[in-house]
């Protein structure tokens, strides 16, 4: 009479075994979930490799490390890279690949305003959000169509260029002398400069331009020096350039006080400098490789863990973005889309960086990055300090 | 009127370098008729093994490593010149392909690091003018420069068998000139030259990765403004374009102040007929 009993006791075991054997991956695939994606269309050659390297480093750096940590609540990041070359042509296409092939919830890039530019209107059109590493003021302009979709990861740089000139006025400077480069950045931030001038009553007595493709400032320097400041401020993105000039008027004996934009914040900028830039004013995202703070030592220290050294504010341009991309996707609910990431951007505030600052996105503020987060910093002994 | 002479002056320093890149041009020119674009990615390659090395002996191997890297156009040109069809525009764009290479060797060595060594810091003053001693010093090098090649043309035996190669490289070959080595002996010193205002700009303005093509404009606006079958016209005309530069720059607004010096070499080029001859084809 027990041989049934058993029998059935047997059956029943053997079936919640072999249920257990088939639910297992299912209760599996539950605790794993899938891969957070997230493109990197950066500049890794072309004029603009000198931001574009150092910020795919430290988004690598931090990636690693949050990874190591157990993700994106339970994701993996996965990074997908594309080098635009510094050619908006590339960056669009960059852009597209990322939306049609790879498949990821939001792109870190392109890697210059010319390319956002250039790729806006296929990330709104491929619903793509951009995270975007570049100053230049129109890539957030509301009138673009695809303002929806650009998120700045850096201040712009008309606030940059407001700070620096303020502190340029405190300092007590009546009359600037300004030098450009003959591109969308240096114009625009000559213009606002001479904007700014009856705002913060200071007098532009030259604004002189070089080709990007000068070897040679010294004209521009004497037509600075004969119109006599008492400061000037460098709107210069090219590092030789931005030597070759500060040299320049070293030599000319042109001792005011010289304000250096965010452009020329380099490292390649500082090494070629030299000693000719002994005591610049160099507006700086933080000061990551000389002088950096303790929330900034945080990222040199991922950065060293990857064997990386710092070499400027590019580093935390980059993992700007990858941190508003963690910290909207920790807001999402399900599946997260391409489209689910940028309303969820809108809604980011507050969030964690290595920069000192709190950046706030809104529906109307995709700028997120105020007036304290660019710092006035000095060039000594070829280290930017802290003033 | 002191300002436009210290204008003038600056141009001069300025000019002094396009004079020197611009006399590669026109020593290849000369003698095989086609352009070695090159000359920029000479000078790049120059200071970025003179700013690895260091001192002196980083200057006389940036200078060989220049020649090193002309040496693949003498190679091209070989291969060229055995089949059949003018070869020199294929030439032309195996220089600006060379460019393009190395300058992506450079970035993907160095990275976009820029090249410039301060230690010929210090101006000389001229009373109220003030110049700086390294561009003094490219004017002084482009001077001894183009004097030691006015000798070896004009002066020397190697000379006579460059002008005759250029002349009739027919008649010169059956006159007993190995015109191959002439014609790989030009494209190497070329190099040298190339590579010369490399270390000329390495120690002034600086220069990276970006520079060589630059670079190799300039020293073809200057080479064409006055006809590049002789090197005292090309220096010349790198002299004058500085100048014009220099006081574009000084004088007029920013928005044609970079454009005046390619409009006077336009300029110049319409109404003058220097060199018209040579680029029909005319022996000089």
């Amino acid at each position: 009479m027990n041989q049934p009993t058993k029998s059935l006791g047997a059956m029943l075991r053997h079936i919640a075994i072999c249920a257990l054997a088939v639910a297992a991956p299912g209760l599996h695939a539950q605790d794993t979930k899938p891969p957070l994606r997230v493109g990197l269309v950066l500049s890794l050659s072309g004029p603009a490799a000198a931001f574009g390297i150092p910020e795919r480093d430290a988004i690598q750096a931090v990636a690693a490390d949050v990874n190591a940590k157990g993700g994106v609540d339970g994701r993996q990041l996965e990074l997908v890279i594309f080098d635009d070359k510094t050619n908006p042509t590339e960056a669009t296409r960059g852009v597209t690949q990322m939306a049609t092939n790879e498949k990821v919830v939001a792109v870190i890039g392109p890697g210059t305003g010319g390319g956002i530019l250039a790729a806006g209107p296929v990330a709104e059109r491929l619903k793509m959000p951009l995270l975007a590493p570049a100053g230049t003021v129109a890539v957030t302009d509301k009138k673009n169509s695809f303002y929806p979709w650009i998120f700045r990861t850096i201040p712009n740089d008309f606030t940059s260029i407001r700070v620096l000139l303020s502190a340029a006025v405190k300092n007590g400077a009546k009359r600037i002398a300004i030098i450009y480069q003959e591109d969308p950045f240096g114009k625009l931030g000559m213009e606002h400069a001479q904007k700014l001038a009856g705002e913060l009553n200071f007098e532009v007595t030259e604004a002189v331009s070089a080709p990007q493709t000068s070897t040679d400032l010294s004209a521009q320097a004497l037509r600075i020096r004969n119109s006599k400041p008492d400061a000037v401020f460098v709107q210069l993105s090219i590092p030789p350039l931005g030597a070759a000039f500060i040299k320049s008027i070293r030599q000319l004996q042109v001792n005011v006080p010289t304000y250096v934009g965010l452009g020329l914040s380099q490292k390649a900028f500082f090494d070629a400098v030299g000693a000719d830039g002994e005591g610049l004013r160099v507006a700086s995202i933080g000061s990551l490789a000389h002088d950096p703070s303790p929330t900034e030592k945080k990222l040199a220290a991922l950065l060293a863990k990857n064997g990386k050294v710092p070499t400027g504010w590019a580093e935390l341009a980059g993992t700007s973005g990858l941190m508003a991309i963690m910290a909207a996707a920790r807001t999402v609910q399900g599946e997260i889309t391409p489209e689910k990431m940028r309303n969820a951007l809108e809604t980011t505030c507050g969030f964690p960086v290595f920069v000192d600052a709190e950046p706030c996105y809104s529906a109307d503020n995709h700028d997120a990055w105020g007036e304290d987060s660019v710092k006035i910093t000095v060039l000594r002994g070829g280290k930017l300090t802290s003033r | 009127m002191l300002n436009l002479l210290e204008y003038v002056l600056r141009g001069l320093l300025t000019g002094a370098v396009y004079g020197v890149l611009a006399l590669p041009l026109s020593l290849v020119f000369l003698t095989t008729t086609t352009i070695d674009f090159a000359v920029g990615a000479y000078a790049l390659v120059a200071a970025v093994v003179a700013a690895q090395i260091g001192g002196v002996f980083g200057l006389v191997a940036g200078l060989g490593a220049a020649m090193a890297c002309s040496a693949v156009l003498v190679f091209v040109l070989v291969l060229l010149k055995r089949q059949r069809g003018d070869y020199r525009i294929s030439f032309i764009l195996a220089s600006i392909g060379l460019v393009v290479a190395l300058s992506s060797l450079v970035f993907w060595a160095k990275g976009p690091t820029a090249l410039l060594n301060g230690t010929v810091g210090g101006v000389a003053h001229l009373g109220p003018l003030i110049l700086p001693y390294a561009g003094l010093i490219n004017l002084a090098v482009g001077v001894s420069l183009l004097a030691m090649l006015q000798v070896v043309l004009f002066k020397t035996h190697a000379g006579k068998v460059m002008r005759a190669t250029a002349i009739n490289p027919k008649a010169a070959s059956l006159a007993g000139i190995r015109v191959p080595v002439v014609e790989a002996s030009t494209i190497l010193a070329g190099g040298l030259l190339g590579g010369t205002a490399g270390i000329l700009l390495y120690y002034s303005s600086g220069l990276d990765f970006n520079s060589p093509l630059t670079l190799s404009f300039a020293g073809f606006g200057a080479a064409v403004i006055f006809g590049m079958e002789r090197p005292l016209r090309c220096f010349v005309g790198g002299l004058i374009l500085g100048v014009v530069e220099a006081i574009s720059a000084g004088y007029a607004s920013g928005a044609v102040a970079s454009m005046l010096p390619m409009l006077f070499v336009l300029l110049v080029l319409s109404v003058s007929h220097a060199g018209s001859a040579r680029f029909s084809g005319d022996r000089p």
